[in-house]
């Protein structure tokens, strides 16, 4: 009994399915996509031909220009990821809207600097060339849903055989006139037909593809489906650690260029102003001289601009290296022999360093340098301190011993935590042998950029 | 006096350039980076270039590199190099060719104008004005012979190295000029110093022994 039913329901689910909502989104889905996918390749050809039979003369093959199509070529390769991406999030939005597919957006594109970091960050744009994949692939999709939508067509034109089949063919018994073709999806017309009990027929040929007709469409879309879930979404893992790495080292490369601006605005702007601001007071101090008793309380006034004047400058300048130690932008060397020659203890500089890291990095093992000097002065009562930094293998490693008493726990006290924290955000690696006693030896590596 | 000034902030320039005039000094040429300075001191031979370190282009150290072509090339001209920051680096790299005719001041202490014009005074006479935060570092070091000074004769140290005159010393430390000499010839002795003739000669020696 219940077989029966399963049957039964299977069976209407059958019949009906060229009726139902899904069936209809899908194909007016196809039809908006099928042409768009033919033309993407298209339009590419014909840029590629118009770039190539640009240089005058009769369009012949012995006359295209290899330099054009070059040129040609290369504009699609720096443009086709960001298009890609553009029909790529039309393609995600129709179907969520139609579909029901909802795929999560690929990361956004980040731009570089400078017109080679642009170029570069484009020619390197994973997701904006899966899209370009994905636009490549559906090609022969796009075909297959031509085919499908070709199925409803001829299922309708097929079905009406019988209505209009008295209109036309009403002539006399004696008049011959040729069969009709009758349309199937699968070849072009081997069929035809001469008497009214044909296109009967046709009728069920028609009934029998517009049956057929959803199914085919849903095998479409089920492929388009696959392809824009793996291809214009945000990816596989690796991919979306890649993609994350990569918008991390932007982010930190982003702040450090930051914090380097405020500082020279800082040292443009406020801190120029204000210098000029103490030098005119301290000008004015001087002309306000010793006498007269009236004078004396405008002498305290500007007395007390002049020193205020003074010490916010002092502390402007504290916040400003704090922000950015400006000697960093002469290199890494010579930042760290001012930190040494700044020492309560003597320290000792050894620095080869052939390659720039980017300033990001070098910031970080400035500031990683800085606090480990200064934890020694504090806590070691060491008589000597060493910093090397060298570049093995392209990775930047810093090493700052000292031969004091030893025993720094980074479970205790926040510096060298968070120092760890610090160099962790480039994936840097910091190791700590402290044993009681001394000495102590930090090594830091950093990768040589972000 | 004649200066030329080298300094890419406006405001400060101006300011300069009106302290300097209101002590009847002679502003030859005011400009904004290190190439014009350079210009400028070949064409005007000043007594004194008074030089900010960081200028355009790159505004890193060209004001320093500005000062040791001139040490190089005109002798003759002192140099006071001033920066918003005092680093101990660009003091050694100054410090290297010699103290003579040559300062390095942070520029708050231009905001002290009787310092100030005594500071380029020094130079132009073929002394040396340091700023104490450079001093400061010379003497954090730990060297030998510096823990047998006294108290005092540290703070005569100090100010000595930075390329103050005996009556300097005098006046900043409230004491008389004689007790001045006495501490002076007291540190030398302590640190094993050949007795100098002069105070810029004396300085040249202290920052010598100083930077051994």
């Amino acid at each position: 009994m219940s077989a029966m039913a399963t049957v039964g329901r299977t069976l209407t689910a059958f019949a009906t399915a060229p009726f139902t909502r899904r069936a209809r989104a899908e194909l007016v889905y196809l039809v908006i996509v099928a042409p768009i996918g033919i033309a993407v390749p298209v339009g590419a050809l014909a840029f590629l031909m118009i770039m190539g039979f640009l240089a005058p003369g009769p369009a012949k093959p012995e006359n295209v220009s290899f330099g054009g199509l070059a040129a040609g070529a290369l504009v699609l390769l720096v443009l086709a990821p960001r298009l890609a991406r553009r029909l790529g999030s039309f393609q995600r939005r129709l179907a969520a809207r139609l579909l029901g597919e909802r795929v999560a957006e690929p990361p956004s594109f980040r731009t570089g600097r400078g017109v080679l970091g642009r170029l570069d960050a484009r020619l390197r744009d994973g997701a904006g060339w899966r899209a370009v994949a994905y636009l490549l692939l559906r090609v022969p999709v796009a075909v297959l849903g031509l085919y499908a939508v070709e199925y409803w067509v001829t299922g309708l034109v097929n079905l009406s055989y019988p209505f209009w089949w008295g209109l036309f063919r009403n002539h006399q018994p004696d008049v011959h006139l040729s069969p009709v073709p009758f349309l199937t999806p699968l070849k072009s017309s081997p069929f035809h037909i001469a008497t009214y009990p044909g296109t009967l027929l046709v009728f069920a040929a028609g009934a029998a593809s517009l049956l057929v007709a959803p199914w085919v469409t849903r095998a479409v879309v089920l492929a388009d489906r696959w392809l824009i879930r793996n291809l214009l979404g945000p990816g596989s893992l690796t991919q979306r650690v890649r993609d994350l790495e990569q918008t991390r080292a932007q982010a930190v490369d982003d702040s450090a260029a930051l914090l380097r601006r405020l500082e020279r605005d800082l040292h443009d702007g406020a801190q120029a102003r204000l210098a000029a601001l103490a030098m005119n007071l301290g000008l004015a101090k001087e002309k306000l001289g010793d006498e007269g008793p009236e004078l004396a309380q405008i002498r305290e006034l500007v007395d007390a601009a002049h020193q205020g004047a003074k010490d916010a400058l002092g502390e402007l300048r504290d916040l400003a290296k704090g922000i950015h130690p400006p000697i960093l932008d002469t290199g890494l060397p010579d930042a760290l022999a001012s930190l040494a020659l700044g020492s309560a203890i003597p320290v000792q500089v050894t620095a080869e360093v052939p390659r720039r890291p980017t300033p990001a990095i070098e910031t970080i093992a400035y500031f990683c340098a800085a606090e480990l000097l200064a934890n020694a002065v504090k806590h070691s009562h060491a008589t000597t301190i060493t910093i090397h930094v060298a570049e093995p293998s392209g990775w930047l490693l810093l090493i700052v011993t000292d031969d004091g008493v030893g025993g720094a726990d980074p479970a205790r006290g926040t510096g060298l935590s968070g120092l760890a924290h610090r160099v962790g955000t480039v994936d840097g690696h910091l190791d700590i042998a402290s044993p009681p006693g001394g000495p102590t030896r930090v090594s830091i590596r950093l990768p040589p950029h972000a | 006096m004649r200066v030329v000034i080298a300094e890419d902030a406006a405001m400060m320039r101006e300011g300069l350039i009106r302290l300097l005039a209101d002590r009847g000094h002679q502003v030859c040429a005011a400009v904004p980076d290190g190439e014009a300075l350079l210009t400028a001191v070949a064409e005007h031979g000043p007594d004194v270039a008074v030089v900010d370190i960081r200028m355009p282009p790159t505004h890193t150290d060209e004001g320093l590199r500005a000062a040791i072509d001139i040490r190089r090339d005109h002798p003759a001209t002192g140099v006071l190099v001033f920066s918003q920051y005092i680093e101990p680096r660009y003091a050694a790299r100054l410090l290297e060719g010699g103290a003579a005719k040559m300062g390095y001041l942070l520029k708050d202490r231009v905001a002290d104008v009787a310092d100030f014009t005594d500071a380029l005074a020094r130079i132009a006479a073929g002394g040396t004005a340091l700023d104490p935060e450079v001093v400061g570092q010379l003497l954090r070091a730990d060297r030998p012979g510096l823990d047998m000074l006294t108290l005092r004769e540290r703070e005569v140290l100090a100010l000595m190295a930075e390329g103050r005159s005996n009556a300097g010393i005098a006046a900043s430390l409230s004491i008389s000029t004689g007790s001045v000499e006495k501490h002076v010839a007291g540190i030398f002795a302590k640190l094993d110093l050949p007795p100098s003739q002069g105070d810029n000669r004396r300085v040249l020696a202290v920052l010598a022994y100083l930077r051994s």
